[in-house]
């Protein structure tokens, strides 16, 4: 292997060691105490730990407090092992007020900011979202932030040699480690200082004492686990060369590699140089994403025990709303294949939406049994919800293809509003047959879903929290698999320019029917859970608003994009329902800021409230959006690279990856994971 | 008989305001390849100028002609097409001049952020309960042609149409600017070549579309006794509809859908009601005129299935 070179900073000496070492320990450490002591973390650690001591005590439930514990003891493992990854994947140079700048910002703003706004998660995040992008703005224009972007190059790509993996791995255990022990010393202090304070139980000592040996140890062994991880996403040589840590055994036996495309562009190459470890952002890089997704997905299972430890009564109405959110995310990624993959403008997405609610309204109640004289007992209607959820979906699927079949030969505004009439026929129709969707009144008692032993009623929203997150996670997993497959290349393809693909092989009508009818499919499944936890369906629940406010959320996510999609849904429902009826009761309290301001535009507009403004809002943020960042929140890789060129000085010649490209087993010999 | 005449030209002076607002589309489409959906708002801001204008001058219904109702309408009808005017300009410089070489999509989302923005200042100025003009033309106003009784109104809504349409016509076909507006929706690049302001013609055609709807924001007032926030959806969606129809970027595309519409929402009163006893089961259930937005769209997706670019979208390729 000619390319190999070394990089004494990713293995420097023990002095950069040790300032990567003060760097993350600090880093990490400053927004866990800040969640500990100034929200309620510790609130929450100690209602587990005494609920378990003494039940008597506990504010809920034992249930709650296994899952609440289970959680929490996961939290702290992952971020054990986050230490590690984080000390090993850093290059370094980076300074040290640079990253904790960033983790102020990104990490400890946003709990002080929910804090500070009584506990309301969305309201804090919504002011973070104002808050981040100033920060930006901030960056761009000083330069004590400028010079860290020339930093992020690919030059400081390398390959690795197995000494210095061996290296990583040892530094990601030391920064376990540290890790560990500086959280178990700050609580060793914090604990006995509150015990003589006589503020601490004298059953906690126990648990502090083993909290204390637990963490150094654990600290060590996950940091190993994180330097693991750092190792796997490095750029690793292969063949002939010796692999570090874990490696060597997937690599000795196989000689070929999977190949990576990794070389496409310029452009690209940046990007991947980006994901790779060791890296000047290691919190940006693949790796950390990894930790950040998994972090994610814990507190989102366990959301519904964790709520009232955090944000205290009100949990219901809450997970009510977290719910109503779940359908819009399915909706938008729904959407998200039409617009964003195969670039077909749909304006009528909630025509299939209603379809996909009636089809389980009509069935899902006593209409089914009045229209056919066929009698299935409620509780057996209840358990059809399963296989009924696909046919429903299958129903607007079929619609899906109906509508797309006349549609195809038409160019893109005339298809806009062909489906925008579709979206106009479709409520209209349910509102005049009558005599199957009991028109205007809509149909009422419509059955929720039934599983084993769990009570689907109107006050108990956990039941319906589960159904649609293992919705959404069913709707995602297919989102990514299409859009990874031959079938999302193709509607790629046809987005980008049709003529192009269609001489390139691609089938357009079947391509855009499949899009159509997977669109189509997703909003069925929607459909079928809204109207099954509705309890009712109604014509004037779908109209083109609908239409434009699922737009809306695909825009400003960010087109193609899944996470951004998904980001963009959420960010349109919380607008929507919560930010903007929360801003009228904070408005209507005297003692706030927002009511004189209110005061103010009611003297002139009798009417307004800011509920009222909804439109407007949304409006001005579409426009904004579209005029200062088209790609959305999140955009996708491709889009990103069609709407920003990379400037030339930002090129990145090949041979800065530290491999040449005439070598001829390039390929072969270079791999990113 | 007698009905199916009436309807017609009831159908008649219904399809002429919405092809003053299908020209509005059709133009602003023609020029640029937007669907403007901020025009029906423009449309709706423009009847709310009417009215706060009329109501200022004290206008009652039936009113006495004397000077002061004249000067009123004049007053009305003018400051509608002029501040609408305004208003699109505006739009056109804010909302879509920066994405003029943006994605295809771009400027269309912002257009429907326009109209949402639109929709909610409507909302705010006026509330959100329908609100009634003056009836300057009572009930009264109807002459008798034989058994067919014809308002008043709708003769005065038909030949202003008319007289705006021709104007509009004289002004693309005969002037320097019409001929310039030509050129840049034919080629953008080789007008500007030719030495067209090619930024001052878009403006320029966003100028004549939103004051057409303006003025139609008038006539429709003239005509119909109530306006709210969303009437400027409802009736860009059909007026769109409409451009669509006739084959969008056409202007007599634009009047010929405008008027089709007109009518087939006129004569859908005549399909009876399939639950009246009366009818024997013919017809839709609560009769034509409940399904009329469903029949339009239909009527839309089967034309657009058999001529791709709309009733005239291919025979006229000029387009404004």
């Amino acid at each position: 292997m000619s390319a190999v070179t070394m990089n004494t900073n990713s293995t420097g000496p023990v002095s950069t060691t040790r300032s990567l070492l003060i760097k993350w320990v600090i880093a990490l450490l400053v927004p866990v105490l800040v969640f500990n002591f100034v929200w309620q973390g510790d609130y929450l650690i100690n209602n587990v730990i005494l609920g378990f001591i003494n039940p008597a005590d506990a504010l809920v439930d034992t249930g709650s407090l296994i899952q609440a514990s289970i959680f929490i003891l996961f939290f702290y493992l992952v971020v054990l092992a986050f230490a590690g990854y984080l000390v090993a994947a850093d290059t370094g140079r980076r300074s040290m007020l640079e990253v904790w700048v960033d983790v102020l910002i990104f990490a400890v703003l946003p709990i002080l900011l929910i804090v500070l706004v009584n506990d309301n998660l969305i309201i804090g995040l919504a002011l973070c979202a104002i808050l981040w992008p100033i920060y930006f703005y901030i960056r761009r224009r000083v330069p004590f932030f400028a010079r860290s972007k020339a930093l992020l190059s690919p030059k400081s790509v390398s390959l690795l040699s197995a000494e210095q993996k061996a290296a990583m791995v040892r530094r990601a255990r030391l920064g376990g480690f540290a890790f560990g022990l500086s959280l178990a010393i700050t609580w060793l202090v914090v604990d006995l200082v509150s015990y003589f304070a006589g503020a601490l139980p004298t059953e906690l000592l126990i648990v502090t004492a083993v909290r204390t040996v637990f963490l150094v140890v654990a600290g060590y062994f996950l940091g190993w686990v994180g330097g693991i991880v750092a190792v796997r996403l490095t750029l690793s040589a292969n063949a002939n060369s010796a692999n570090g840590g874990d490696n060597s055994a997937q690599s000795g036996a196989n000689g070929r590699r999977k190949r990576q495309l990794m070389m496409l562009a310029s452009s690209r190459a940046r990007e991947e140089a980006r994901e790779v470890v060791p890296n000047d952002l290691p919190l940006r890089s693949a790796g950390a994403r990894r930790f950040f997704l998994i972090l994610l997905i814990a507190f989102v299972l366990f959301y519904p025990v964790l709520d009232p430890f955090l944000f205290g009564y009100g949990t219901a109405g809450r997970l009510a709303g977290y719910t109503d959110a779940g359908y819009y995310v399915i909706l938008a990624l729904g959407l998200n294949i039409v617009v964003g993959f195969a670039g077909l403008l749909d304006l009528g997405y909630v025509a299939f939406f209603a379809i996909g609610a009636y089809a389980w309204g009509i069935f899902g109640s006593t209409q089914f049994g009045r229209l056919t004289n066929i009698i299935i007992q409620p509780e057996v209607l209840s358990w059809l919800f399963w296989p009924m959820i696909i046919v429903t979906a299958l129903i607007a699927a079929l619609w899906g293809v109906i509508l797309g079949a006349p549609t195809l030969r038409l160019r893109g505004d005339y298809l806009a509003i062909v489906t925008l009439g579709f979206g106009e026929i479709v409520p209209v129709v349910f509102l005049n047959l009558d005599k199957y969707t009991n028109g205007t009144n809509g149909i009422v008692g419509v059955r929720s879903p039934a599983f084993f032993g769990i009570q689907w009623t109107v006050i108990n929203h956990v039941p319906y929290y589960y159904l649609i997150l293992a919705l959404i996670a069913l709707v995602i997993f297919a989102n990514v698999r299409l859009r990874d497959s031959r079938l999302g290349r193709a509607w790629i393809a046809i987005r980008e320019d049709e003529i192009a693909a269609a001489s390139s092989g691609v089938n357009l009508v079947r391509t855009k029917l499949f899009a159509f009818g997977t669109g189509a499919f997703f909003s069925g499944i929607a459909g079928a859970y809204f109207s099954a936890k509705l309890g009712n369906v109604s014509p004037d629940l779908f109209s083109f608003n609908d239409s434009v406010i699922y737009l809306a959320m695909v825009v400003i996510g960010g087109l193609g994009s899944i996470p951004g999609v998904i980001v963009g849904a959420l960010a349109v429902y919380s607008i929507n329902l919560f930010i903007l009826n929360n801003l009228d009761s904070i408005a209507s309290d005297p003692t706030s800021f927002l009511y004189g301001i209110d005061q103010f535009i009611i003297h002139y507009i009798p009417s307004f409230t800011f509920g009222n403004i909804r439109n407007l809002v949304f409006g001005i943020i579409l426009v904004a959006i579209m005029i200062f960042r088209p790609e959305g929140l999140i955009p996708s890789a491709r889009r990103k690279r069609e709407l920003h060129q990379a400037p030339e000085e930002e090129a990145v010649e090949l041979g800065s990856l530290d491999v040449t490209t005439t070598d001829p087993g390039f390929e072969a010999e270079v791999r990113i994971e | 008989m007698t009905l199916f005449v009436q309807l017609l030209i009831v159908g008649l002076s219904g399809g002429a305001i919405y092809a003053l607002i299908a020209l509005g589309y059709t133009m602003v489409y023609g020029i640029i390849e937007l669907i403007n959906f901020a025009h029906g708002d423009i449309f709706m801001i423009g009847t709310f100028i009417t009215i706060t204008i009329l109501q200022a001058f004290n206008v009652t219904d039936d009113p006495t002609v004397n000077g002061t109702l004249i000067a009123a309408i004049l007053v009305a009808f003018f400051a509608s097409m002029i501040l609408c005017a305004i208003l699109g300009v505006v739009i056109e410089r804010v909302a879509y001049r920066p994405l003029r070489n943006a994605p295809r999509l771009a400027p269309l989302i912002s257009a429907i952020g326009v109209s949402l923005i639109l929709e909610d200042i409507g909302k705010l100025w006026k509330g959100l309960s329908p609100i009634s003009p003056p009836q300057i033309f009572g009930a009264g106003a109807v002459f008798y042609i034989g058994p067919i009784s014809i308002q008043v109104v709708d003769i005065v809504v038909v030949v202003v149409s008319i007289l705006l349409m021709v104007g509009l016509q004289w002004m693309v076909n005969s002037t320097r600017l019409g001929r310039a507006m030509r050129a840049v929706a034919q080629d953008r690049e080789a007008a500007a070549l030719m030495g067209v302001n090619v930024d001052f013609i878009i403006s320029f055609t966003f100028l004549v579309g939103t004051g057409l709807a303006g003025a139609a924001g008038f006539i429709y007032l003239l005509k119909f006794p109530v306006t709210t926030f969303t009437i400027g959806f409802d009736l860009g969606l059909i007026a769109f509809t409409a451009a669509v129809l006739g084959g969008i970027g056409n202007l007599y595309g634009a009047m010929l859908g405008g008027l089709v519409i007109g009518l087939v929402q006129s004569l859908v009163n005549l399909i009876p009601d399939s639950n009246n006893p009366s009818s024997h089961g013919l017809g839709l259930p609560h009769g034509g005129g409940a399904w009329a937005t469903a029949i339009i769209f239909a009527i839309l997706i089967l034309i657009l299935v058999f001529r791709p670019s709309g009733l005239l979208g291919q025979q006229t390729p000029e387009k404004v």
